[in-house]
C-alpha cells in the first residue's frame, strides 16, 4: 500500500492539468453555449443576447429536422452494419493461420486512409458513367451521389468500408485472447459450431463489442468529412448531417449563434449517448 | 513500499511538498513567457510581409520567380508566402477564424471575389481607396472592379478572372449543318438533332454543374439572369420575381427530365463535367475558361473540335451573361506595414505579374489589355474570345450577405433540380430562411 500525500500537495500538483483542461475543454464548451443564446453575426458587428430564439427557430426549421433524420439513419445503419460485418470478418480471420497477417494489413489499409482520400476514391467508384460500382452492377447507370434516394446509402457504404476494420480489429484482438481450453471444453461437452458461437464466442466478445459501438456511435453522430467532400450535403440536403449544417452556419453564413445552437444540440446528444453506453458498460463490468 | 519504511516515507513526503511549489511556479512562468511572446516583433530591419494564398494550378508555379522579382525591385521588403488550404471552403474557414481573432499573422491575402464586400463590412480588410491612383481599378474588367467595390470604396485589387461560358462541339454542329445556338430552345433542338444522327448512347447533350455547392448557385444564377430577373432584389429581399426564377429552375429540371442533360449532373462539379466533355461524351458544356486549354492538349480526344460561345439565352431579346469569378488580393486591416503590403498587392495584380501567371496557363488575367497580347494569344488562341465573354460577364451579387444567400440556396436549388420539391416551393422555402438570416442586416 502506498501512503496518501496530503491533500494540499496533490491539488497543487494536479492544478496545471486542471487549469489546462478547463482552458481547452470547459471554457470553449461554455462559450459555445453562451454564443448559442445570442444573435451574433460578426460581419455586421451584431452581438445581441436573445435567449432561446435560435433554438426556437431550429425547432421549426425543416433543414434542422432533415439533418436530424439523416444523422439518425446514418448512425444506426452504419454502426449496425459495421458491427455485424466487423464481427464476421474477425471470426473469419481468427480461424486463419496463413492469411492472417495479410488480412490484417488489408484491413488496416482501409482504416488508415485519410478520409479525404477515401472520399475521392468513392467519388470515382460512384461515377455514374465510368465508376466501378455501376460496372459491377452490370452496366447500370445509377446516379449514386446525385439521386436523393441513393446518396445516403452510398455514403453509408463508404463509411462501413472505411471503419468496419476498426470493429474487426478490436474483435480479432479479443478473439485471439480467448484461451483454447474454453473451446476444447465446449467441444468435449458436445457443443456444435453454432452453439459455440452463441454461447461462448459472442458472450466473451460482448464487452469489446459494446466499446466498439460506443466509439463508432459517437463518431457517426459527428459524421462530417465523407458527406462534406462527396456530396456537400446534397442532393437536396439528403446527406446533410448535424455537423455539416453546423459547419455551414458557423463558417459559411457566419451566423455564430445559430451554428453554436446546432453545436450545443450535437454536444448534448453525444453526451447523452456516451452516458447511456457508459452506464451499460458499468453494469457489464460489475456482472463480469 | 514507502509504507514499510516510515522514515523513508516521511522524507519523500517532505520532498514532494517542497517540489510541488517550484513546479507550479515554473509552470506559471512558462505560461507568462508564452503569453509575452505573442506580442513580439521588432520594428527595425527589413519589413516582412506575410502573403497567404492558395497554390495556383498548372504545370509551373509562377509565384516563386514573381516574389523573387518583387523583393529585388523593393529593397527593404521581404515576402513570406504561406499557402492556404486547397478547397475554397477551407480557405474561407482559415481566413475567418484568424481575422475574427484580431491577430491574423498575415498582411496580404487572396480572397474569392465573392468574399470582398463581406470582409470589408466586417472590418477585416483595409480600405485602399485613397492609396490607389484615380482610375487604377478601371484597368481591370468592369465585373472584377465591381466585385472589389463596396459602399463606394475600393477594398481589393483583382488578381485573376473567370467567366461562365458555353463550350460546344464545333465538329458535330458542322456535321449536321447547325449554327451555334443563341437560345436555349436552339440548343435543345441542336442536341436532339445531333444525338438522333450520331446514335451513340454514350453521347450526352448539355453538361453543367448541379452538385449541391457554390457551383450550382452559379449555374442557377446564370439561368435566372437569362430570364431577366435577379436573386437579390434592390430592396435586399431574395427573389424579387419568384415566378421567373421558378421558370429558370424549371428549365434546368426539364433538361434532366427530358434526358437532354444526364441525371448525374445533379452530383457534378467542374472537373467531372470537364472530363466527360473532354472525352468527347457530350455536345455542350457550361464551364470556365480553364477548360479551354485542357481540351487543346496534344492527347485530348476533342482537340481542335471545341468552340466557345456565350451561354444560350432564355429568349432572344434578353442577354444571358456568364457569371464572373476569380480571386482578388486584399490587405489585412491589422497589418503593421500597410505600404509594403499594398506594394505587393499592386505588383502581383499588375500587368507584368498577370502576364507571367497567364503564360504558365494557370489562370486568366483580370486585365483586358492582356487578352490581345500577341505572345499570349499565340500560346492561347482562345484569349480574344474569352475577352469578349468576360466583358459581357456579370458578377454575382456584390453584397456582404452573398455567402449567406448561397448557403441557404444550395440545398433548395438542389431540391428543385432533383425534383424533391417544386421550383416554386424551393424558392418559397429559401425566402423564409433568408428572412430569418437577413433580418436586421443592412447591405
Amino acid at each position: 500500500m502506498r501512503a496518501l500525500a496530503p491533500r494540499g500537495t496533490g491539488l497543487v500538483l494536479v492544478a496545471p492539468a486542471l487549469v489546462v483542461l478547463a482552458a481547452v475543454t470547459a471554457f470553449p464548451a461554455l462559450w459555445v453555449v453562451w454564443l448559442s443564446l445570442q444573435r451574433r453575426v460578426p460581419i455586421f458587428g451584431i452581438a445581441e443576447f436573445e435567449g432561446l430564439r435560435n433554438y426556437v427557430y431550429l425547432a421549426a426549421d425543416p433543414r434542422f429536422w432533415s439533418a436530424a433524420r439523416v444523422t439518425l439513419i446514418f448512425t444506426v445503419v452504419s454502426v449496425g452494419l459495421e458491427l455485424v460485418l466487423g464481427l464476421m470478418v474477425a471470426l473469419a480471420l481468427a480461424g486463419q493461420r496463413r492469411g492472417l497477417r495479410a488480412g490484417i494489413a488489408l484491413l488496416l489499409l482501409a482504416w488508415a486512409l485519410p478520409a479525404v482520400v477515401t472520399a475521392k476514391l468513392f467519388e470515382w467508384l460512384y461515377n455514374p458513367a465510368a465508376g466501378l460500382v455501376n460496372y459491377l452492377l452490370g452496366g447500370a447507370r445509377l446516379n449514386w451521389l446525385g439521386d436523393p434516394t441513393l446518396a445516403l446509402p452510398g455514403l453509408i457504404f463508404a463509411d462501413v468500408w472505411r471503419t468496419m476494420p476498426f470493429v474487426a480489429l478490436l474483435c480479432l484482438a479479443r478473439l485471439r485472447g480467448i484461451p483454447a481450453e474454453v473451446y476444447e471444453a465446449a467441444h468435449v461437452d458436445g457443443a456444435g459450431p453454432v452453439a459455440t458461437l452463441l454461447r461462448i464466442t459472442l458472450p466473451l466478445c460482448r464487452q469489446i463489442l459494446l466499446i466498439a459501438v460506443l466509439f463508432r456511435t459517437l463518431d457517426a453522430l459527428r459524421a462530417f468529412d465523407l458527406m462534406f467532400i462527396l456530396t456537400g450535403g446534397g442532393p437536396a440536403g439528403t446527406t446533410e448531417t448535424f455537423t455539416v449544417y453546423a459547419y455551414r452556419s458557423l463558417f459559411q453564413t457566419l451566423h455564430l449563434g445559430l451554428g453554436s445552437a446546432i453545436g450545443v444540440i450535437v454536444f448534448a446528444l453525444v453526451m447523452l449517448v456516451a452516458w447511456g453506453y457508459l452506464r451499460a458498460l458499468g453494469r457489464e463490468g460489475i456482472a463480469a | 513500499m514507502a509504507a514499510a519504511h516510515p522514515r523513508g516515507r516521511h522524507r519523500i513526503r517532505g520532498v514532494t511538498r517542497l517540489a510541488g511549489l517550484p513546479l507550479l511556479a515554473a509552470w506559471l512562468g512558462l505560461v507568462l513567457i508564452l503569453w509575452g511572446c505573442t506580442d513580439g516583433g521588432s520594428p527595425s530591419g527589413p519589413v516582412t510581409v506575410v502573403f497567404k494564398h492558395a497554390k495556383l494550378l498548372g504545370p509551373v508555379d509562377p509565384m516563386p520567380p514573381l516574389l523573387k522579382e518583387f523583393e529585388a525591385t523593393h529593397p527593404g521588403i521581404r515576402v513570406k508566402a504561406e499557402s492556404l488550404p486547397w478547397s475554397s471552403d477551407e480557405q474561407r474557414q482559415f481566413l475567418v477564424i484568424n481575422l475574427e481573432g484580431g491577430n491574423p499573422g498575415f498582411d496580404v491575402m487572396m480572397l474569392d471575389c465573392i468574399w470582398v464586400p463581406e470582409f470589408a463590412r466586417a472590418g477585416w480588410i483595409l480600405d485602399i481607396t485613397d492609396r490607389l491612383a484615380p482610375g487604377e481599378l478601371d484597368a481591370h474588367f468592369p465585373a472584377a472592379a465591381a466585385a472589389a467595390r463596396y459602399r463606394g470604396r475600393d477594398w481589393a485589387l483583382p488578381w485573376f478572372m473567370n467567366v461562365g461560358l458555353l463550350y460546344y462541339r464545333a465538329d458535330l454542329l458542322a456535321k449536321y449543318g447547325l449554327r451555334v445556338p443563341q437560345t436555349q430552345a436552339e440548343m435543345v433542338a441542336a442536341i436532339r438533332r445531333v444525338r438522333a444522327g450520331e446514335r451513340n448512347p454514350r453521347l450526352e447533350g448539355y453538361l453543367w454543374q448541379g452538385k449541391q455547392y457554390e457551383g450550382l448557385v452559379v449555374n442557377a444564377l446564370e439561368a435566372i439572369w437569362a430570364t431577366g430577373t435577379e436573386v437579390l432584389g434592390a430592396d435586399g429581399r431574395a427573389f424579387p420575381d419568384p415566378g421567373r426564377a421558378a421558370a429558370a429552375l424549371d428549365f434546368l429540371r426539364g433538361l434532366i427530365e427530358q434526358g437532354l442533360s444526364p441525371r448525374w449532373v445533379t452530383a457534378a462539379d467542374e472537373e467531372i463535367t470537364r472530363r466527360a466533355f473532354g472525352q468527347g461524351e457530350a455536345v455542350f458544356l457550361r464551364s470556365w475558361p480553364y477548360a479551354a486549354d485542357l481540351f487543346e492538349l496534344p492527347d485530348s480526344p476533342v482537340r481542335s473540335k471545341v468552340g466557345l460561345a456565350p451561354l444560350p439565352r432564355h429568349d432572344a431579346g434578353t442577354p444571358a451573361p456568364g457569371s464572373t469569378g476569380g480571386s482578388h488580393l486584399a490587405v489585412s486591416r491589422n497589418t503593421r506595414h500597410p505600404e509594403a503590403a499594398l506594394a505587393l498587392v499592386r505588383f502581383l495584380t499588375g500587368e507584368r505579374a498577370q502576364r507571367m501567371m497567364a503564360e504558365t496557363g494557370a489562370v486568366k488575367p483580370s486585365r483586358p489589355a492582356l487578352y490581345h497580347d500577341p505572345a499570349l494569344v499565340r500560346a492561347f488562341p482562345s484569349l480574344p474570345r474569352i475577352h469578349d465573354l468576360t466583358l459581357a460577364g456579370r458578377p454575382r451579387p456584390v453584397t456582404p450577405v452573398y455567402v449567406m444567400l448561397s448557403t441557404v440556396l444550395q440545398p433548395e436549388l438542389s431540391a428543385a433540380l432533383v425534383g424533391v420539391r417544386s421550383s416554386a416551393a424551393s424558392i418559397a422555402q429559401a425566402r423564409r430562411q433568408l428572412d430569418f438570416m437577413l433580418a436586421g442586416l443592412e447591405g
